[in-house]
């Protein structure tokens, strides 16, 4: 057994005016490394009021995003020595730049609302065919690294583009699923699409700042997609 | 008869969805966020961006003293001695290398933002090797133009 100190945001809207943080020391096994999730477990065990997302445990659903030692990531698969270091020191805080509606519980509408902006479905009006709609490998092989997104808005909250302009920057992952629909030869909205995003703060208040792919707990680069629709847009005469 | 009824419904619901809407508003902006910049942690790639950044206000601030040096100086020959001679005295000289600096630096990581918009160092990888070229870069500039102006 050893010690981990682990401090954690603390906001209950019905208790509290403002947030605070809380320190609580967790024993942890010695002789094997836990999950930063295994240890929120542990400290939750102590004081049941802790609140915070979680489901799979095992980085697909994406809804324990958490500010972990100041970096995003996903609680299940971020493994404590290396989020904590040989300080043994956890610091939990909620995705920046969102509204905390408890403890490490952040409201993501503005998150979805964004993603919702890019229509993220294909769009096709042609009659399918009857078997299903054809791509070539080469055709799917572009959609590698942009179809693996899980919505955990790690890169999107550590985005300071996003965190001043929530309302009409896209994000890195809203901007991540639009190429990827902009990219996919079976959906034929590209034009239309590119419309959408053309303007002064959908897609170019990207500063290339690159927090999105430091972050990806996918390792999906953002930056990149984000490139190639900016020359889309130059392409189309912007 | 029903139109009126539908008008007084549609109303209704309005003002509903508008006190909703209301509270809802309410809610959202008493709730905390957090965005304490301190305790985040910052890739090289960020800080390289936001030095860029300052390093942009700093010349845009510095452009009144800069340009009247550079029109006192072009006034006359007395005028240019008197521009060189503001600039000799050690405060003065420190803030002129510190806008020289500042000025290499922002051309530099400038340079990095036009190399990433053709497609060069947009991976992880190759976007901290660009951060730490534009550091290193900058830092052999501001020992050279440090050793030039002393």
């Amino acid at each position: 057994m050893s010690q981990v100190l682990v401090s954690i945001y603390r906001y209950n809207p019905e208790q509290d005016s403002k947030p605070r943080m809380q320190s609580l020391a967790v024993d942890v096994p010695g002789d094997r490394d836990l999950m930063v999730l295994d240890v929120l477990e542990l400290a939750k065990a102590k004081d049941p009021s802790i609140t915070y997302r979680r489901s799979c445990r095992e980085g697909v659903c994406g809804s324990d995003g958490m500010n972990i030692n100041g970096v995003n990531g996903l609680a299940c698969i971020t493994p404590l020595t290396k989020a904590a270091g040989p300080a043994r020191k956890l610091v939990l805080r909620p995705l920046p730049g969102l509204p905390v509606i408890r403890d490490l519980v952040v409201d993501l509408s503005q998150f979805y609302e964004q993603f919702e902006k890019i229509r993220p479905w294909l769009i096709n009006d042609e009659p399918p065919p009857p078997a299903e709609r054809l791509q070539s490998p080469d055709e799917r092989a572009k959609l590698d690294g942009l179809y693996e997104c899980i919505l955990c808005a790690c890169c999107t909250t550590s985005c300071p583009s996003f965190w001043w302009n929530p309302d009409k920057f896209v994000g890195p992952a809203g901007l991540l699923q639009s190429y990827r629909f902009l990219a996919d030869s079976r959906d034929a909205a590209t034009a239309e699409r590119l419309a959408e995003l053309d303007d002064p703060f959908s897609v170019f208040r990207c500063r290339g700042i690159m927090n999105c792919v430091s972050v990806c707990p996918k390792g999906l680069n953002p930056t990149r997609a984000i490139g190639k629709i900016r020359n889309m847009l130059v392409e189309r005469g912007t | 008869m029903t139109g009126n009824r539908f008008v007084t419904q549609a109303l209704g619901e309005y003002t509903l969805a508008g006190l909703a809407n209301c509270s809802a508003e309410i809610v959202k902006t008493a709730r905390p966020v957090n965005l304490n910049l301190f305790s985040i942690k910052w890739p090289v790639t960020a800080l390289v961006s936001i030095a860029h950044r300052i390093s942009g206000v700093l010349l845009f601030l510095a452009m009144p003293l800069l340009l009247y040096l550079f029109e006192l100086s072009l006034s006359s020959e007395a005028g240019f001695r008197r521009a060189g001679a503001m600039l000799a005295s050690p405060m003065p000289r420190l803030v002129g290398w510190l806008l020289a600096v500042a000025l290499l630096y922002h051309l530099i990581a400038g340079c990095r933002h036009l190399l990433m918009d053709m497609g060069f160092g947009e991976t992880w990888r190759g976007g901290k090797a660009g951060a730490r070229t534009v550091i290193a870069i900058s830092v052999l500039g501001a020992i050279l133009a440090g050793i030039l102006l002393w």
